[in-house]
């Protein structure tokens, strides 16, 4: 980065995917090819993305550093920088800040089993770690990822599902109600979690998404016998410098941007703060 | 006086809680000069309630917001009791008239009242501005300020919506506490004397009075928070994300846009209660924009704003047969 | 404590000549005329004509008459920090081939000027601690703050008469306190003496002046030790960052503490160590502005989030976020610093005197009262 940590890089959209009728990923690659070379971050670190005019808003980087060929961002269409995020095309040019935040502890959890649980976008930020887990494969156990969301349609990442059991992945999929042609599970993720009910021994478990489904699968979490601080999450807070400077996105004394987002279940108990 | 009409207060305030969600009036603050309001749930807090000239505030407002917002109200809801002055009590009244509140939620301890304190007016008064006690002798404020007494004469630093008000007296109440005030002005000539004053000058001349006027404005929002009638609150359009209709800039036209659309909010809505003006930490006259409004729709439309519950303020309604527009 | 930003010369007394001047006062305006042509010379003023209108730093201008009776309305951070800012430029330039492909321009360059502020006050000054923190020491660097501050000298009254509303003895400062500042300025019967505290400020001083003659140093030096005895506050601020940790969650405390507060943002803009701001873009058609802006925690706009989900949907988290920010995020994340100066500000220009003394005095009683 250079040494003025608001003024973004010029980054150039290399493809738009549309996951689902509100969520698009953009890949784009920094315009300067020496510094892409170079670039490098650890899974779960965010980036400001930048539509000059609009704003900026904070992304997961959910393309994992062993991949990287472009950076990658998936967009929930929420408020102004979002929607005006969904107008871009492949050529258009962004800024981007990053990487930015603390990023998941990957070394720490080298050895063990992993269960990723995630709802709707909140995939994103487990995609970027599960993919990092399957191209380092040997240095983790069991990878088990309950994924949910409302529908088939609101699935992200559907056409990789393949690749990620072919990386041994032992991936569950449920939708929230019966939907024609799906052959996979049906039920809320917090239940589809206690009927999968992974060990808790020796396994670190790593949710994200909607607030309301968070709540239910710490519970479901608790009852199978996961301690806090094998439970890890992202957290989200308005954002607007990204490096721990303006003052909005504190839970206590911590600044998910700088601090965080990623946080293990016993520290966010710690931070007290309002969610 | 002030001392039975304080006594009376809390008689009448300790009979009434029990069947009261709670009571919103004044307390003394570290201010000598000036109330800060406060929220009474049980009868050893009532000592608490004071009156006299330094109750500045429009406890109206609070019955919107919280903590005595609750909409809609519980099943088992009692009143909240609140004390009104003359031009608080307008401000209640067009909440009613709004719907924001029943008339049945609400107890009113009506405070006839013989104007405010302006504390600038004190402190253009006294050497230091460093007022350590105040308290009224008779007409007079007697204020200790560098440790000589120093006695003005209450009327001197009156605020000035009190110098031309014509509802000293509660327009609604329950209960009346003390003497029946006699109102300062019984014209709208009287009343809008500043206004007046302003619309006599040269356009060029307005328009460089307030450039700098509200040029101080530090968009800090105080005023439209102050205002009991500003119901949108949260969701002031200023604010508003999307659409984004004011920049964060600081420039004179951002300034100028919010406070005219402040004001625009509340034409025919506005009752003078000065609040906006009083809270200003820039000290910028922005109820003479409001007085402004409410001239033109006494003068138009006959209408003054908060003196009947059962009226629709004309700009929340339409009359085909319109003339005067 | 040690100050956040160390860029500055040490103050080395050993190598510093008392560096002394008189100032009478029928001379200060020509005095501050000479030193406007040496420096960016920024001056306390009324803000509006008259005695008790609010007053604030503003850029000297010939004539203007410094406003040295009374602390001003508002803080002077906005000489490092102002309330709207560019931090950089943007321009969708089309191609001129023709080609449908549009780029864009950057540009974040930006000036900071030496820069004096005539006439700070101790409890704005001890301020900058807080925000050297927060902006200078990392881990990122504030690059528009820090080198505005480098920049920037503070010639700093020691303070007269302090108002009932004022505290900073409470919280680490003191009317005489000169920590961080370059120049101290004493007000002596018909004039000023003031001396110079880094090498750097010594030769602002050239010229402006002759030493004070022994009368008036005796009566200036008098002055300090009085305004040095002089304990300003009394609130008790030790052991408040776990105070409030505790008070945290008794919603009850807060419901009592803050429920006249108004969710307006006087308190937090006539702060001098509030620096919470906003970044947005103001564009005008391919141009525009990337623009740094004051931003209030007492919004509820400052931390609702697209979603529409708000961490802080009501003034009760809001203030509470306020408090805890100063007295208990801030002393947790810089060894013991608190976030106040004690200038007494948020109390002066509340529009229902809320107290801030009294909520975090009242943090470490009985936490079972109610």
């Amino acid at each position: 980065m250079n040494n003025n940590p608001y003024l973004p890089e010029m980054a150039t959209v290399q493809e738009v995917i549309t996951e689902t009728g509100n969520i698009r990923t953009l890949r784009v690659t920094l315009d300067n090819k020496e510094r892409m070379g170079q670039f490098d971050f650890r899974p779960g670190q965010v980036g400001q993305l930048s539509v000059f005019g609009t704003g900026e808003s904070t992304f997961v980087i959910n393309s994992p550093p062993t991949r990287k060929d472009y950076l990658q961002f998936s967009v929930m269409k929420a408020g102004e920088v979002t929607a005006r995020i969904h107008q871009l095309n492949t050529g258009d040019q962004v800024g981007i800040r990053a990487p930015l935040g603390n990023g998941f502890d990957f070394e720490a959890m080298k050895g063990h089993d992993i269960l990723f649980v995630g709802g709707g976008i909140g995939m994103a930020p487990l995609r970027t770690l599960l993919l990092y887990m399957i191209d380092n494969r040997a240095d983790y156990g069991d990878i088990t990822v309950i994924y949910g969301a409302r529908s088939p349609k609101d699935m992200c990442y559907t056409y990789e599902f393949e690749e990620w059991r072919a990386g041994g992945v032992n991936l569950v999929l449920t939708v929230d109600a019966e939907f024609p042609g799906w052959k996979e599970r049906v039920g809320f993720v917090p239940t589809v979690l206690s009927e999968v009910a992974p060990s808790p021994s020796n396994r670190i478990a790593i949710t994200c998404g909607p607030p309301i489904m968070i709540k239910f699968v710490l519970f479901g979490l608790k009852e199978l016998g996961f301690e806090d601080p094998q439970i890890i999450t992202t957290l989200e807070k308005r954002m607007k410098c990204g490096i721990g400077i303006c003052g909005r996105c504190n839970a206590g004394s911590k600044y998910v941007c700088l601090d965080g987002p990623v946080f293990s279940y016993d520290q966010i108990r710690a931070m007290g703060g309002e969610m | 006086m002030l001392e039975n009409d304080r006594n009376q207060l809390h008689k009448l305030v300790e009979e009434a809680l029990p069947e009261l969600d709670m009571m919103i009036g004044w307390a003394e603050s570290c201010d000598p000069l000036q109330t800060t309001p406060v929220f009474i749930r049980d009868a050893k807090s009532i000592s608490k309630l004071t009156l006299g000239p330094f109750c500045s505030q429009n406890l109206a407002g609070y019955l919107v917001k919280p903590p005595a917002l609750d909409a809609p109200p519980k099943p088992d809801a009692k009143p909240i009791g609140i004390c009104v002055k003359g031009c608080d009590s307008r401000s209640l009244v067009a909440l009613i008239q709004e719907k924001f509140i029943t008339r049945d939620r609400v107890r009113i301890f009506g405070i006839p009242c013989r104007g405010t304190v302006d504390f600038r007016k004190v402190a253009q008064r006294v050497p230091l501005a460093n007022v350590k006690s105040a308290t009224m002798e008779g007409d007079s404020l007697v204020i200790d300020d560098s440790g000589t007494p120093l006695r003005l004469d209450l009327e001197e630093v009156l605020a000035r919506k009190c110098l031309g008000c014509r509802y000293p007296n509660p327009v609604i109440q329950d209960v009346v506490i003390g003497q029946e005030a006699k109102p300062r002005s019984s014209s709208l000539a009287a009343t809008y004397r500043d206004v007046a004053a302003m619309d006599a000058k040269p356009l060029e001349e307005r328009l460089a009075f307030w450039q700098s006027e509200l040029d101080r404005c530090i968009r800090c929002y105080a005023c439209r928070n102050a205002c009991p009638l500003c119901v949108c609150q949260d969701r002031c359009i200023v604010e508003t994300r999307e659409p984004r209709w004011l920049t964060q800039r600081v420039g004179i036209p951002e300034k100028f846009l919010f406070h005219f659309i402040h004001a625009m909010h509340l034409a025919g809505r506005c009752t003078g209660c000065g609040e906006c003006e009083r809270v200003c930490p820039m000290d910028i006259p922005v109820t003479l924009i409001k007085e402004k409004l409410n001239k033109i729709m006494e003068e138009m439309l006959g209408y003054s704003a908060g003196l009947d519950p059962e009226a629709v303020p004309p700009l929340l309604t339409f009359n085909p047969g319109e003339t005067e527009i | 404590m040690k100050s956040g930003v160390n860029k500055r010369p040490e103050l080395k007394r050993g190598n510093l000549m008392a560096v002394k001047i008189f100032i009478a006062a029928d001379r200060l305006d020509s005095v501050l005329e000479k030193l406007a042509t040496k420096i960016d010379l920024w001056i306390p003023a009324l803000l509006k004509g008259d005695k008790s209108g609010p007053t604030g730093f503003v850029p000297y201008e010939v004539g203007k008459a410094p406003a040295f009776d009374r602390q001003t309305t508002l803080p002077l951070k906005k000489v490092l920090l102002p309330q709207e800012e560019t931090l950089l430029r943007f321009e969708y330039k089309k191609d001129p081939e023709g080609a449908p492909k549009t780029t864009i321009a950057l540009d974040d360059h930006r000036e900071a000027r030496p820069t004096l502020v005539f006439g700070a006050r101790s409890c704005d000054v001890r301020a900058l601690t807080t925000l050297d923190r927060v902006f200078a020491n990392g881990p990122y660097v504030d690059p528009y703050y820090v080198e505005r501050r480098k920049n920037t000298f503070f010639a700093t009254l020691v303070c007269k008469e302090n108002d009932v509303k004022c505290f900073c003895s409470s919280v680490g400062g003191g009317p005489a306190d000169m920590e961080g500042s370059h120049l101290k300025i004493v007000q002596v019967d018909d004039g000023y003496v003031v001396e110079a505290l880094t090498a750097e400020a010594q030769s602002l001083l050239d010229g402006l002046g002759d030493a004070p003659d022994a009368a008036r140093d005796a009566k200036a030096a008098e002055m300090v030790k009085e305004a040095s005895g002089r304990r300003v506050g009394d609130v008790d601020t030790q052991g408040c960052a776990e105070a409030f940790r505790n008070r945290f969650p008794q919603t009850d405390y807060w419901v009592q503490m803050v429920s006249q507060c108004l969710s307006c943002g006087v308190c937090t803009y006539v702060c001098p160590t509030c620096y919470c701001f906003s970044i947005t873009d103001e564009v005008e058609n391919l141009k525009g502005e990337r623009l740094r802006s004051w931003d209030s925690c007492m919004f509820y706009h400052y931390t609702l989030e697209a979603s529409g989900h708000n961490p802080r949907p009501t003034k009760l988290e809001r203030y509470r976020n306020r408090v805890g920010h100063k007295f208990s995020y801030i002393p947790e994340k810089y060894e013991g610093l608190l976030g106040c100066c004690g200038c007494g500000r948020c109390i002066r220009s509340c529009p229902v005197s809320i107290d801030i003394r009294q909520v975090v005095g009242h943090l470490k009683e009985n936490t079972n009262e109610q």
